[in-house]
């Protein structure tokens, strides 16, 4: 059955959250809460929630549009709504009595054979379904999900004995492909996968902290990324997630363990944190939590608390040898020999045993396990990962040595050689049975890191490489630091559109890694500047344009397929491919006025033939110009795909996946499409501009936001530098303008810009601090 | 005996012509009393005092050396008279603070001053140098109390002070220094441990001798970031401000060394002396290494005064000493032999003094006009940028005018032939004298590790910024003038091989550390040869353009060496970026084991 329409309950943040994230899908949604107790509007709850959502940040919306698809009501009024409705989920309060409440109130209203799902991350389903009719417990099933929806990718699904089996399949498949979530199959045991693991590692870190004396720096600097979780560690992710949230969390575990679980000998009763939540010192959202800016006396000082004390002095660094030595693999880690190292090994020795004895308990097999800590919790890798890193086999012999037990899963492993193994270019998990059995991608999910399991790259610099994923379709991979782009990137654009020519039918630009592309390496070039290597600067410029034209006019399709940030250059690239097909989470822009530059890689003359009038546009020579110079003097950057397509970063027929493990499968999909259709390169175009008087318009309204002080002094130079190129230099508009021509009016503006001082001292500023530089 | 005379037309060529130090006083406010006819009578005063006082004690000084007798230190004859001299002439008053009784004038200034001292004589030169270090820390670290106690008797010269940095297990490491700090009640501090290395650690020139010591508070950090810094006077200063109590620091003995034998190198013991904390705990490196660049420049200076001397005694012996007839037959027919000026290798030799120093005293002096506009000109950021040019430069006048402090003394004794190997004719002493200068305050390998590894990243090129974009502009305007193609196409030659080879250090050395430690100190003279390049077309121009006014011939010469900077020094580049950019391998590959 197809997801049309679907309605959420509850309307706090998760609720509001999950009902966004549908939206953001196409999907029209209603969120329903209860009436309030004053006031005249009864469906204030949602409505107000609608309200959050526009506002908050970062934004659970993906556009404006998908806010409209979102219809506010109330419990009382509007359950005759349901009627075509086909998934309701449940988010309202963890109680009982009152979800049972509420799921005998929906028989009636639902539509028969509609999904109805919990979000509860603490009642067993077993318990939930507990004496209700069979009715109901064939739709039902726990759609779990991580807060905040819209941005972690973990969907966790719990089914029941009664449950329909097609229930959990058309979740599935609408919480992947619709909701772009990772979906894990989870068993209906306490705290399910994410949080059994994620709540036991959260709680060996503090006991191990608090044992072996640690700061709470120097936990969090172990706790991070020297582990593969994210930078903020242990305390920081504390204070962020709310430090009353950890009894609640610890309790409602406690309830539901067996006695003999490992989580029962870990936890224990730590009167600090009850004293901080008494005090009000609840992390973020109260006073403070482990860390507190102290803006007594007019200063910001960030303090942390002594752990022994529980008083609060000035934060300091650690300094921890094997935090660095952490770059060396997790075995250089856990065998370091200063308190870092015993702390790593002390809590992950305990977790990764921990996590081998629960398969198949909570989930059939390790690789839902992996996913659920990489979705749910950021981790760079899952608990058997990890293991693998260490290696399965001394990893048992260590916990044997120092008499810790070892599972039977674990000691299976060892044997075996580990959790995971490559065979034939394919990637096999291991089964608690001791057989190993592929990981199948399900049809319609190509991952490039599959790709290099099995081939090797056609071709491969330092910063980029070029794959080919089948069907004459090559992929072009950046995958340089943070994916900037240098002369090796530039260079290999241009082989790679020159290989695709000669041997291959379609290109599709595209990467996994956090973000497309940061734009140019600004590092190199800000060096180059600095020692005066104009001409290397120059001939980046000219490569670049060239390089980006080439894929333009390319006799074949190129596909982009961003995730993540595209912005000045790597947006500049997208602004060239013949189509695009974007992963929803697409943050697209043209910010060099942030560092004092402008676009020099063909995103200027890009923006100005987008914003060329359509049928429903205004028409003259201005309007372009105009919405060209907003875009990129603003330096705008779309919060999403969907923005992008308002800012016309893309184009109304350029397409969005929800999903990013679907988004190279859809590009290579597009590509072909485009192939079947008879593909032809565009024709350059000419264009009319206004020339200096466009330009003098332009700057009298940047002068005026100076003199209001909306504008810095260097933004001046810089927008005009900018209107001399988007007004198409000493042009009038009886006279056309070439493409190129603009391209060598984008190179001069952005040389004459990098040789001022101000400019420079943007660029160093923003290398430094990542910030921009306003001057 | 070389005889010295102070280079007032070449000195006063760099300043007025070359600089422009005449405009200071309009540009900064704070050197309004830096007319061009104080400054005149300083440099005259400066010159006389050092043909005369200083000079005539310095070979002497050198054979007599210091004596020690059970903690007591005592410098060679007429040394203590001619500091009793020179204090009272005011000199070490020159750059210091009005505050503190300073005269407030440009440093630049003092450079002039200090390159003479040290041509006439480097061991005397040290006693006020290390005092001027240790004025220069204390002002910008020290407490308001400890400004007023001590600064206004380093002014005036009848203190002397000391940095005590180096113990026997630790010179550039200073990371691993051992001597400790306890606490007092009263907030001062008790200091145990031994120093060594420590010039005028231990004289007879003063009542009193103000040592900064770095040490190690109980509960610093391990490493570098643990070090504080304390000042500890021999003699505690009573109520009054007179020295009181004698504390327990004392000189255990003198090192006995290649050179400067009349500067003191003492080994001091702290035993349980007291001090007090300078600027904050833990934070000793940064304090010291505010003094230490200024200190390396004045080390530079160092460098520069040898090679003057150096040449200076070259050419006097070149043109007395009759030997064989030019090559290309008899010059002087009516002597016995045609002096030695006549031959082209010993002309190689003067000339390479000569036109490098010359090329020095721009470079040094040029960054010592920046390190003037860095402290005190108006505009922050003109300010800035000053400094960023002086941290960027300041390795590679230490490094480049050390190395060729030495060189010219070295080139020196081969001018005299058998009679510089001889003491009593004075050359060989400056050999002597010049090594260490191109050891201490960081040796040059250090230098130039500073300049690949902390300069040129700073700011992602920001410092090199200030040297490159002047030069790119300066080739730019210069480039189309007929009469400078001579001078700026070499020069551009040479900018353009720094420019790869500063691209390649940055890029490599970012991949492979190795890298740019291997192509330091190669990289650090081919900055300086191109640097230098940079100021002979700059001073060439200014030459060229007053030819027809030159009756002293002295703009003739300064185009000859130019001439002869450009075809027979600067080519060196050529072969430094060669030798750079053969990268590391064939020093890293060969196992430790196989030396």
């Amino acid at each position: 059955m197809a997801i049309r329409k679907a309605c959420v309950i509850g309307a706090g943040v998760m609720g509001s959250g999950i009902a966004a994230q549908i939206a953001n899908a196409g999907i029209p949604v209603l969120l329903l809460d209860i009436v309030p107790k004053e006031g005249n509007d009864r469906s204030a709850i949602a409505r107000g929630a609608i309200d959050k959502l526009l506002k908050a940040d970062p934004a659970p919306l993906m556009s404006r549009a998908a806010a409209r698809l979102i219809t506010p009501g109330n419990t009382e009024d509007d359950l005759d709504q349901l009627g075509d409705v086909d998934w309701i989920v449940e988010a309202v309060i963890e109680r009982l009595d009152i979800k049972q409440a509420l799921y005998q109130k929906l028989e009636g209203k639902r539509q028969q054979g509609s999904i109805l799902s919990s979000n509860t991350s603490t009642i067993p389903l077993s318990t939930l379904m507990q004496g209700l009719p069979e009715s109901i417990q064939a739709d039902f099933c726990i759609t779990h999900f991580f807060n905040p929806p819209r941005y972690m990718r973990l969907l966790e699904i719990v089914g029941g004995p009664k449950t329909r089996p097609e229930v959990l399949r058309d979740i599935a498949d609408f919480g992947d492909r619709m909701l772009g979530k990772c979906i894990v199959r989870a068993k209906d045991t306490p705290g399910f996968v994410g949080n059994r693991i994620g709540v036991f590692w959260m709680q060996a870190a503090v006991t191990a902290a608090l044992d072996l004396g640690l700061t709470i720096e120097e936990a969090d600097a172990i706790m991070g990324r020297p582990i593969g979780a994210p930078k903020t560690g242990l305390f920081a992710l504390l204070d962020l997630v709310g430090l009353d949230l950890m009894p609640h969390v610890d309790k409602s575990m406690a309830g539901l363990l067996q006695p003999d679980d490992p989580y029962m000998k870990i936890r224990r009763d730590w009167p600090l944190l009850q004293k901080m939540i008494a005090d009000g010192y609840t992390g973020r959202k109260g006073k403070g939590g482990f860390y507190r800016l102290n803006t007594a006396g007019g200063g910001k000082v960030k303090e942390s608390i002594d752990l022994k004390t529980g008083a609060y002095a000035p934060s300091d660094r650690a300094r921890l040898d094997s935090a660095d030595a952490a770059k060396g693999g997790l075995k250089v880690l856990v065998t370091h020999k200063d308190k870092g190292g015993q702390y790593a090994w002390k809590v992950l020795s305990g977790l990764l045993a921990y996590a081998a004895s629960l398969v198949p308990e909570i989930a059939d097999d390790v690789v839902a396990i992996d996913q659920g800590m990489k979705s749910g919790y950021n981790w760079k890798r899952g608990p058997f990962e990890m293991i693998d890193q260490m290696g399965a086999a001394w990893f048992a012999e260590k916990l044997t040595a120092e008499n810790l037990p070892v599972p039977a899963f674990l000691e299976t492993a060892a044997r075996a050689g580990g959790f995971y193994k490559v065979e034939g270019g394919q990637i096999h998990h291991l089964k608690p049975d001791g057989s190993y059995t592929p990981l199948l991608r399900p049809t319609g999910v190509l991952l490039l890191s599959d790709i290099k399991l099995g081939s090797k790259p056609i071709m491969r610099n330092g910063s980029a490489s070029l794959w080919d994923i089948g069907d004459g379709v090559a992929c072009l991979e950046f995958h340089s630091k943070m994916n900037a782009l240098d002369p090796d990137s530039l260079a290999l654009v241009k082989q790679a559109v020159d290989h695709v020519a000669k041997k291959m039918r379609a290109l599709v630009i595209h990467n996994e890694g956090e973000n497309f592309s940061v734009g140019a390496n600004i590092g190199l070039a800000l060096f180059a500047a600095n020692i005066a290597m104009w001409p290397m600067i120059d001939d980046m410029i000219a490569t670049g344009q060239s390089a980006y034209k080439a894929v333009k006019f390319a006799p074949f399709p190129v596909v982009g397929a961003p995730s993540g940030m595209a912005l000045g250059g790597g947006c500049e690239i997208l602004l060239h491919c013949a189509a695009i097909q974007a992963h929803a989470e697409t943050y697209m822009g043209l910010v060099e006025v942030g560092v004092g530059l402008i676009p020099g890689w063909g995103g200027c003359k890009e923006m100005l033939l987008r914003w060329q009038p359509g049928a429903r546009d205004p028409k003259g020579p201005m309007p372009p110009v105009a919405q060209a110079f907003e875009a990129i003097s603003l330096a705008k950057i779309a919060k999403s795909a969907h923005e992008a397509k308002e800012l016309r970063f893309l184009r109304a027929d350029d397409a969005v996946t929800m999903n990013r493990d679907r988004l190279l499968y859809d590009a290579k999909q597009k590509a072909l499409k485009l192939l079947e259709a008879g593909y032809q390169p565009p024709a350059p175009q000419e264009l009319r501009l206004p020339g200096p008087t466009g330009r003098v318009a332009l700057n009298l309204a940047v002068e005026g936001f100076a003199l209001q002080g909306k504008a810095l002094p260097h933004d001046v130079t810089v927008s005009d530098a900018l209107a001399e190129v988007l007004s198409g230099g000493k042009t009038d508009f009886t006279e056309t303008v070439t493409e190129d021509q603009i391209s060598k009016l984008e190179k001069k503006a952005f040389m004459s810009l990098l040789r001022t001082g101000p400019t420079l001292a943007r660029m160093e500023h923003m290398l430094t601090t990542g910030k921009p530089l306003r001057n | 005996m070389p005889a010295y005379k102070a280079p007032l037309r070449e000195i006063r060529f760099v300043l007025n012509e070359l600089l422009e130090a005449e405009k200071l006083p309009e540009l900064v406010p704070d050197f309004a009393d830096a007319t061009g006819d104080t400054v005149e009578a300083i440099l005259e005063e400066a010159g006389k005092f050092c043909e005369e006082v200083l000079q005539p004690l310095n070979h002497p000084g050198d054979e007599e050396g210091c004596h020690f007798d059970n903690g007591t230190v005592t410098t060679p004859k007429g040394f203590r008279e001619a500091y009793a001299t020179f204090i009272e002439g005011g000199w070490t008053s020159l750059p210091c603070d009005p505050a503190y009784g300073g005269q407030g004038l440009p440093k630049l200034i003092n450079f002039a001053v200090e390159e003479m001292i040290c041509s006439a004589n480097l061991s005397f030169g040290m006693y006020p140098g290390l005092s001027n270090g240790n004025y220069n820390a204390i002002h910008a670290h020290g407490s308001d109390e400890q400004k007023a106690l001590y600064l206004p008797k380093l002014v005036d010269g009848s203190w002397t002070g000391t940095m005590c940095l180096t113990e026997p297990h630790c010179g550039t490491d200073l990371g691993l220094c051992k001597t400790r700090a306890e606490a007092n009640p009263d907030g001062s501090y008790r200091l145990y441990g031994t120093k060594i290395f420590i010039s005028a650690g231990e004289h007879d020139f003063t009542e009193n001798i103000i040592h900064l010591v770095l040490a190690r508070l109980p509960d610093a950090p391990a490493g570098i970031r643990g070090i504080s810094l304390f000042v500890c006077p021999k003699f505690i200063p009573d109520a009054d401000g007179k020295p009181g109590t004698r504390n327990p620091v004392v000189c255990g003995s003198i090192e006995k060394k290649m050179g400067i034998k009349a500067s003191s190198t003492c080994v001091m013991n702290f035993d349980g002396a007291q001090a007090w904390l300078v600027g904050k705990p833990h934070k000793g490196m940064s304090a010291m290494f505010t003094m230490m660049n200024t200190a390396r420049l004045a080390v530079g200076m160092q460098g520069l005064g040898i090679a003057e001397a150096a040449y200076q005694g070259a050419v006097t012996y070149a043109r007395d000493r009759l030997q064989m007839r030019a090559l290309t037959g008899a010059k002087f027919p009516e002597k016995p032999a045609d002096p030695i000026i006549v031959h082209p290798d010993v002309r190689r030799m003067l000339l390479t003094m000569r036109s490098i120093t010359e090329g020095c005293r721009a470079l040094a002096y040029w960054i010592g006009y920046h390190l003037d506009l860095s402290q005190h000109h108006p505009d922050i950021e003109k300010r800035q940028e000053s400094d960023d040019l002086v941290a960027l430069m300041t390795p590679i006048v230490k490094a480049f005018l050390t190395d060729h402090g030495f060189h010219a003394a070295n080139l020196g004794v081969q001018v005299y032939g058998g009679h510089g190997y001889i003491r009593e004719w004075g050359m060989e002493q400056l050999v002597r004298d010049a090594r260490i200068t191109q050891i201490y305050e960081g040796t040059n390998g250090i230098q130039a590790l500073d300049l690949v590894g902390r300069k040129l990243p700073t700011g992602t090129g920001r410092l090199a910024r200030r040297f490159f974009h002047p030069v790119a502009d300066y080739i730019e305007q210069t480039s189309e003038k007929p009469e400078m193609a001579e001078y700026v196409l070499p020069l551009a030659k040479a900018f353009a091989k720094l420019q790869q080879a500063t691209a390649w250090i940055a890029q490599a050395g970012l991949a492979n550390p190795n890298e740019a430690g291997a192509a330091a100190t190669d990289y650090q003279r081919l900055f300086a040869l191109t640097a230098l390049g940079f100021m002979w077309c700059r001073m060439v121009e200014i030459a060229l353009a007053r030819k027809d006014d030159d009756r002293d011939g002295f703009y003739a010469a300064k185009v000859q060496s130019a001439r002869f900077y450009m075809a027979r020094i600067l080519p060196e580049t050529n072969s430094l970026f060669t030798i750079l950019m053969a990268g590391s391998d064939s020093l890293m590959a060969m196992p430790a084991e196989s030396f």
